[in-house]
């Protein structure tokens, strides 16, 4: 499988402390991260939120939970239930500032990227045709778990 | 007590910023899900103050910055972004804007931010 083998290791690092730096950041839960996986081709997403990333990052960042995970935390940053009709919204911008939080960090290691607007997925969603991808374990405590998915189509400095 | 325009993509957001700013006492004229959208409301309300988001479809933050700014150059616009860059944040400077909160932000950070402002 060709597929993440030669990601300089520096540059995994790099990005997952950054997201996870994101995530602290915006989500006021203690929060356990497992280690990287390399994803194989395609996610199978049932409930999440994708946000493009482009220039010198090209690819996504994909969220993906259970909806209740989103709504725990936005219970817990907002301090109300989030409702159905809002929990849509929510999650799209949960996933939105992550994404804005992660394009910040990376920034200060020289690397300029721009995010787009958030997909909010739901329902049977096959993702594909990425170079490479990482998967990130997440457990929020007292939310529950999500999976944290860097899908990437180039890096600066990837070969 | 301010005329206030609130300009994001996300509903949720436009809903947290309409509370906290209902609760500082400032009433909330219109809402708007893009720079376009913000633009237009913007030339027809004429609020004296707007909270603009920067990343949204059709017309991002900056640009309908840029555009409120070419209606009144002495609009008040406050930016309201997940991006924090120090490069963005000049470049709103640059453009015009009295201040520039990050998301996730506090009631606090708000009320500081439209006091600086108004
Ligand atoms: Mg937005």
């Amino acid at each position: 499988m060709k597929l993440a083998i030669n990601m300089e290791k520096s540059a995994q690092m790099l990005l997952v402390s950054a997201t996870k730096n994101a995530i602290q950041n915006v989500v006021p839960l203690n929060l356990a991260i497992d280690n990287p996986r390399i994803l194989g081709q395609s996610l199978d997403i049932q409930y999440g939120v994708l946000i493009g990333m482009t220039g010198d990052m090209k690819g996504k960042l994909v969220l993906s939970g259970d909806s209740d995970v989103f709504g725990n935390i936005g219970e817990v940053m907002f301090g109300m239930k989030i409702g159905d009709e809002m929990l849509s919204s929510f999650s799209g911008e949960l996933g939105n500032m992550i994404a804005g939080g992660l394009s910040s960090q990376i920034y200060e290691n020289g690397l300029k990227t721009d995010i787009t607007s958030p997909t909010v997925l739901s329902g049977n969603t096959t993702l594909s045709g990425f170079q490479r991808a990482l998967h990130i374990p997440a457990t929020f405590e007292r939310a529950g778990e999500m999976g944290i998915y860097l899908l990437l189509d180039a890096f600066k400095g990837m070969r | 007590m301010a005329r206030i325009l609130i300009t994001d993509d996300a509903a949720f957001m436009r809903m947290q910023l309409k509370d906290i700013l209902t609760k500082l006492g400032h009433e909330v004229v219109g809402e708007a899900e893009n720079g376009h959208v913000s633009v237009s409301k913007y030339q027809e309300l004429r609020p004296d103050l707007v909270t603009m988001d920067i990343t949204m479809p059709e017309m991002n933050g900056i640009e309908a910055l840029k555009e409120i700014k070419k209606i009144n150059s002495s609009a008040k616009v406050i930016m309201c972004s997940a991006m924090g860059q120090q490069a963005l944040v000049l470049e709103a400077i640059k453009e015009g804007a009295k201040d520039f909160v990050v998301k996730p932000f506090s009631p606090e950070r708000i009320q500081e931010s439209i006091e600086k402002v108004l």
